[in-house]
């Protein structure tokens, strides 16, 4: 049996004549935290559709667990739970009646279940409100609630995190993990922010223009596109001509200095001399954002 | 038709839809205005002039007409009944509100279907919740059935308490020159069993087909508009004389009326594609 529970092949789609996706192929293993980033109009959304069955590719091919998204759209989105941009709920409805709606959509057996996840996201006061007056945070984790309504396999999630608190991301973020331990479910996390990303995701698919430009592992692409690392220092030293010791170094605030390394090993000798120099009182490797990597990565594909 | 429905489904959707229109009196409020008045009030005033405001000694223009039309009745079972009432203004009464009121009735149906429809697939466009929709596994015939149910369902019923609100009204106003129940007559049978359905089921098809190609609720409320034509054609026809709604010509109205439905939702069944309708609500 294949291993691979998402497979897209040379897929390409447009939108009266603004080609949105061009050759797009990569794959999903089952039970993979897979991370699809890449910049608002990259595509991401539009895969997400491709893959449910509700628009469809210009050429190539997809299989969702199997199955065609053309022909057997409904097989794939009743193993499917969705998590859209927007959410999508009814705003004159209660969070309860519009999980209960969605439960009769993707034939809930068990009665109990929309209360339940109502309960386990922290929803369960505001089940009787209308969604119409909950925040930004509690839709989304009224929108994860509903894509988990059916314990499904795989668990498509476009901007999850979007406009959450950091209290919300964590919980969204642990939920999502917790989930995949468990049920060994498939997710596909959309996102164009990779710092909270990094603690979930086994793996990363980049996209840009509607193809994928580079994946792994964070740890392989950052060895690969970055070499360098930003270590945020706190430390009383006084800092002359934007340089320590011939690395590139400024000032993040009245007591931490930021400086750019080449690689890992150097990191200890940095400190001893730093030490040397001045008090040290911490030190931390600050990681990278999607934009920096990203742009290395763009860069690296432009000129390669 | 081969494709298994999901009856969960097609009953959560309607269920749903009907619920946002109850729950919601500013919704609700104005749908019964044009009930009202049409179905209730402005037969019932009918009756009472009819009954105690006219003088058939110097008719005025308007009671001539209804006159003339009294005396070609051709004879036959209409003209039998009409003549066992023993005044003229239980014939001209019984006249109006059994035959002449029927084609104003219409305009219930048809009303109530016209609003909750055209809201149907543009009202969850607009409110961004067709997409989560066409995300669910629910096939699209399942999706267009519950979506007609939910506009069917008001417009019969709405239609059916209006009918017996008139009834008792009508009755009402007109006891003490009648003493007994004039209205309504068998003529109604096919008025309310097959012609009111299928005109709320016509409009409804109609204005499902259009609002899932439109983006607003304002745009498919406008086309749904039209199907009021017909209707106002019949009324006119009526008025003139040209057409008289006796039993036969209700039922024979109502079972081309059940054609057209048939021919038009096998077109509109061949139609539904769920590409289609998702392209249709990105913004």
């Amino acid at each position: 049996m294949n291993d691979n529970m998402i497979e897209l092949s040379h897929v390409s789609k447009s939108f009266q004549n603004r080609s949105v996706l061009r050759d797009l192929t990569y794959s999903v293993r089952r039970g993979e935290i897979l991370g699809f980033l890449g910049p608002n109009g990259s595509g991401k959304t539009t895969t997400i559709r491709l893959m449910n069955g509700v628009i469809r590719p210009d050429g190539g091919e997809i299989r969702i667990g199997g199955f065609d998204p053309i022909h057997d759209g409904d097989q794939i989105r009743r193993i499917s739970g969705i998590l859209t941009e927007s959410a999508g709920f009814y705003q004159n409805m209660t969070g309860l009646q519009n999980l209960r709606f969605f439960a009769d959509l993707y034939g809930v057996q068990d009665l109990k279940r929309p209360a339940e996840l109502l309960e386990e996201f922290g929803l369960a006061d505001a089940a009787t409100k209308k969604v119409g007056t909950y925040s930004t945070g509690m839709k989304k984790r009224l929108g994860l609630a509903k894509a988990l309504l059916h314990d499904p396999d795989i668990l498509f999630l476009d901007e999850p995190t979007n406009g959450l608190d950091p209290e919300g991301i964590r919980m969204v973020l642990q939920q999502i993990a917790e989930l995949n331990r468990r049920r060994g479910t498939t997710i596909i996390l959309c996102s164009h922010l990779l710092q909270q990303l990094e603690v979930v995701c086994q793996r990363y698919v980049f996209l840009l223009g509607g193809a994928v430009i580079e994946e792994g592992t964070l740890a392989a692409l950052e060895a690969k596109y970055n070499p360098t690392i930003t270590l945020e220092v706190e430390t009383d030293l006084t800092l002359a001509g934007g340089q320590y010791r011939g690395l590139p170094a400024r000032r993040v605030d009245a007591g931490r200095l930021s400086f750019q390394l080449h690689s890992r090993d150097e990191v200890p000798a940095f400190l001893r001399a730093l030490a040397q120099d001045a008090n040290l009182y911490s030190a931390s490797q600050v990681n990278q954002d999607l934009e920096s990597l990203y742009f290395q990565i763009r860069e690296a594909v432009k000129n390669g | 038709m081969d494709r298994r429905m999901n009856q969960r489904a097609i009953w959560a959707i309607a269920r749903k839809d009907i619920q946002a229109i109850t729950a919601n009196f500013q919704v609700w409020l104005p749908m019964l205005i044009i009930p009202i008045l049409l179905g209730v009030v402005m037969p019932t005033v009918a009756v009472l002039v009819l009954a105690y405001a006219i003088d058939l000694s110097n008719p005025s223009e308007d009671v001539v007409t209804l006159l003339n039309w009294l005396e070609k009745i051709p004879s036959g079972g209409l003209k039998a009944t009409l003549e066992s009432y023993p005044i003229v203004n239980q014939r001209l009464i019984y006249l109006v509100a059994n035959y002449m009121i029927s084609s104003f009735f219409l305009i219930v149906p048809l009303m109530t279907a016209s609003v909750v429809s055209a809201d149907s697939f543009a009202g969850e466009k607009e409110r961004g919740t067709l997409e989560t929709l066409l995300f669910a596994p629910v096939d699209m015939l399942s999706l267009f059935v519950g979506k007609v149910l939910a506009s069917l369902i008001p417009a019969v019923g709405l239609s059916l308490a209006t009918f017996l609100l008139a009834a008792v009204t009508m009755n009402a106003a007109g006891w003490p020159l009648f003493h007994s129940l004039f209205f309504p007559n068998i003529n109604w049978l096919p008025m309310i069993l097959l012609v009111i359905p299928m005109i709320s089921l016509l409009t409804i098809l109609f204005n499902l087909f259009v609002s899932a190609r439109v983006a607003t609720f304002q745009a498919a409320y406008q086309m749904g508009g039209m199907v009021i034509l017909p209707v106002l054609l019949l009324i006119g026809g009526q008025a003139t004389g040209v057409i008289f709604l006796d039993t036969v010509v209700v039922t024979v109205i109502g079972l081309v009326l059940a054609v057209i439905n048939l021919v038009v939702l096998q077109q509109v069944l061949k139609r539904l594609d769920r590409n289609l309708l998702f392209a249709s609500q990105i913004k």
